[in-house]
């Protein structure tokens, strides 16, 4: 059953441009679903109308069949981590949490119970007097998790939670995250520009470009059969290599693809992993740079043209700058006026 | 060494040691202004009040002069006026600041620049011009008499040479700063910390209770500060736009010193006038301690 009904949104900003345009979304109960896209692609502006920071222009939000377009914040069923995570210095952590508990009249024991519970659920129990200049940047975000999650919101909404901590502490507080959301099966709403975040986590992922879906879809979906050549470029590194169909044949540079499409221009999508190399007498690319991994290479090659591809290869020691090599591709798909016609 | 090595051998910057001359030099300079404007005159100000000569010519210790003041009327109600004149000159400038920094913080508005604009301008009119503004504006037959009076309606009861003559001026004076100082306070209070507040249920009002006031006390505590320094020890606007009794102790002061020519009874004034200002600025001091304590 769908909590999250957002309806055709449109959020206009001064000076004419379109943050959000006609956006719909649909979000099952206890769901996590990523907006994801790059800067300026609307995924924040979105989730802040659904928190009540921002009022649409046009369109329809409703949660748990009850519409919040244009309610305050204060007084919506949602809560929100920030990406500063936005905790108040003057309080400790007890009261950073309390402090909603106490606007809504709790009592005091109930409050205390409630406040404990949670700091115990982020791995903070025995924090509550500490202040918040005292923690580390993994733990103040947890208490702006816990802060929320006190409030027992019907959405949460994260708004690229993780963006101003380091690596490591990134992936580990995501997969926290992950175990809390699935524990307390909340539905919550994630903003992120990290794809690996957005794999890792979602049930389903909202890419976003110029205030638009692009796709919607599973992380595995979104991963494998990109609808869009925005999808392919944006998610993961992918291949995107312009050129002409002449008699079913893809033809750019020494580079020709077989594809069962109508003549014309085309964009032919490759994965580095879908584009298997082998040694030729008539090479169709000259390798660039050969990048070790330890686990894998990657492969940087030229096309007579100097159009640039990588594949991604298991020995890449068996691999120099300027060997020519064949291109093999396993999988690719092709798109036409921005739309996938063909898929391998 | 070589030459090369003597040269990296050199540090990039002076050392400490090295800058600790310039470093003094520097800070001798106000130290010393200080020291001869105003530590000086302070001490010679209250020797001069509590060691004084007898009728005989011998130098005492004598603290007649303030036994006199804490018991003559006419004193103590011009230090009651001007203690009146402070405070309510605070309550007004945080009522009427307050309001006006959390819009020009919070505004999206373009219209907020134009308020800037107009709170900012008091800084830039002498005290003399204002006082002028103000005879002509609100004093007798001044314009709001004559506009009245063209729609028929009685004269004002003019604030002019009343209590609230110099109270009027002095807020209108010290709004600019105050303004600014609020503002800078409410610079450090983040946008986000704000609607996190919102977003866990509070209205805008205990959002300003529960986040933003805790948060902007120590300026409001700095702005208060220097705004009730000042006042406290005004004189032009209270001089021209005060009542001739009782008197702010600024213009008693003057007064006392020219027209009365007691310069121990002028000087005995203004100690009293310094100790009430230490007693202010010790206690600005104590409260911004403790808040960087915190």
């Amino acid at each position: 059953m769908s909590v999250l009904h957002i309806a055709d949104v449109t959020k206009t900003f001064s000076g004419g441009t379109n943050a959000v345009d006609s956006f719909s979304l649909d979000v099952a109960d206890g769901e996590l679903v990523c907006l994801l896209g790059p800067s300026g692609s609307g995924k924040s502006t979105l989730l802040r109308m659904v928190g009540g920071f921002e009022q649409p222009n046009s369109g329809r939000i409703t949660i748990d069949g009850e519409e919040v377009t244009h309610l305050p914040p204060e007084r919506r069923p949602t809560g929100m981590v920030f990406q500063s995570h936005a905790l108040w210095t003057h309080m400790n952590v007890f009261k950073n949490l309390a402090f909603g508990l106490k606007l809504r009249r709790m009592p005091a024991a109930q409050i205390r119970e409630k406040v404990e519970a949670v700091l115990e659920l982020v791995g903070l129990a025995g924090y509550g007097d500490r202040m918040t200049t005292q923690l580390s940047g993994g733990q103040q975000q947890r208490v702006a998790l816990a802060r929320s999650l006190v409030l027992e919101p019907k959405i949460l909404l994260l708004d690229e939670p993780f963006a101003s901590l380091d690596q490591h502490l990134r992936e580990r507080l995501r997969e926290e995250v992950r175990d809390i959301q699935q524990r307390l099966k909340i539905t919550t709403l994630f903003v992120t520009h990290g794809q690996d975040e957005a794999l890792s986590m979602a049930d389903r992922i909202v890419v976003m470009a110029n205030g638009k879906t692009e796709q919607i879809d599973r992380p595995d979906v979104v991963y494998r059969d990109p609808k869009t050549p925005f999808v392919a470029g944006f998610i993961g590194t992918m291949n995107l290599i312009e050129g002409e169909v002449s008699n079913g044949i893809f033809v750019r540079s020494a580079l020709t693809v077989p594809l069962p499409i109508a003549d014309g221009p085309a964009t032919l999508a490759i994965r580095p992993e879908a584009l298997d190399l082998s040694a030729s007498d008539i090479p169709k690319a000259s390798v660039h740079r050969v990048t070790d991994y330890g686990s894998h290479g990657l492969v940087d090659l030229d096309l007579a043209d100097g159009t640039r591809v990588k594949s991604m290869v298991a020995h890449p020691d068996m691999l120099r700058a300027g060997q020519g090599v064949d291109l093999l591709p396993r999988a690719f798909a092709a798109y036409r006026n921005n739309q996938q016609i063909y898929r391998s | 060494m070589s030459e090369v090595a003597k040269a990296a051998a050199r540090p990039l910057m002076e050392n400490a040691q090295s800058r600790r001359p310039l470093g003094l030099l520097l800070v001798a300079i106000p130290v010393f202004l200080m020291i001869w404007l105003v530590v000086w005159p302070a001490i010679n100000a209250i020797s001069r009040t509590i060691w004084r000569p007898d009728v005989d010519g011998n130098v005492g210790f004598d603290l007649s002069s303030y036994a006199f003041f804490f018991s003559d009327r006419y004193s103590l109600d011009n230090l009651a006026i001007t203690l009146w004149t402070t405070l309510v000159c605070a309550i007004l400038l945080l009522v009427i600041c307050l309001p006006i920094a959390l819009y020009l913080r919070f505004s999206r508005s373009r219209l907020s620049g134009y308020v800037q604009a107009l709170a900012i301008l008091p800084m830039f009119v002498p005290s003399i011009i204002l006082a002028f503004a103000f005879i002509r504006v609100l004093g007798p037959n001044g314009m709001v008499d004559i506009l009245f009076n063209a729609v028929g309606l009685p004269k004002i009861r003019t604030p002019y040479l009343t209590p609230w003559g110099p109270v009027i001026g002095l807020v209108w004076d010290n709004i600019p700063l105050t303004v600014l100082i609020l503002l800078s306070g409410l610079g450090s209070v983040a946008n986000q910390s704000i609607e996190a507040a919102r977003d866990v249920g509070a209205n805008a009002l205990r959002v300003f209770r529960h986040i933003i006031l805790p948060r902007i006390s120590n300026s409001i505590l700095v702005a208060l500060s220097f705004s009730v320094l000042g006042i406290f020890s005004s004189f032009t606007l209270p001089y021209l736009l005060g009542p001739a009794s009782p008197e702010m102790l600024g213009p008693f002061m003057q007064r006392t010193l020219r027209e009365v020519q007691d310069p121990i009874g002028a000087m005995t004034q203004a100690v009293i006038a310094f100790g009430f200002c230490i007693v202010f600025g010790l206690f600005y001091v104590r409260s911004v301690a403790r808040n960087q304590g915190k």
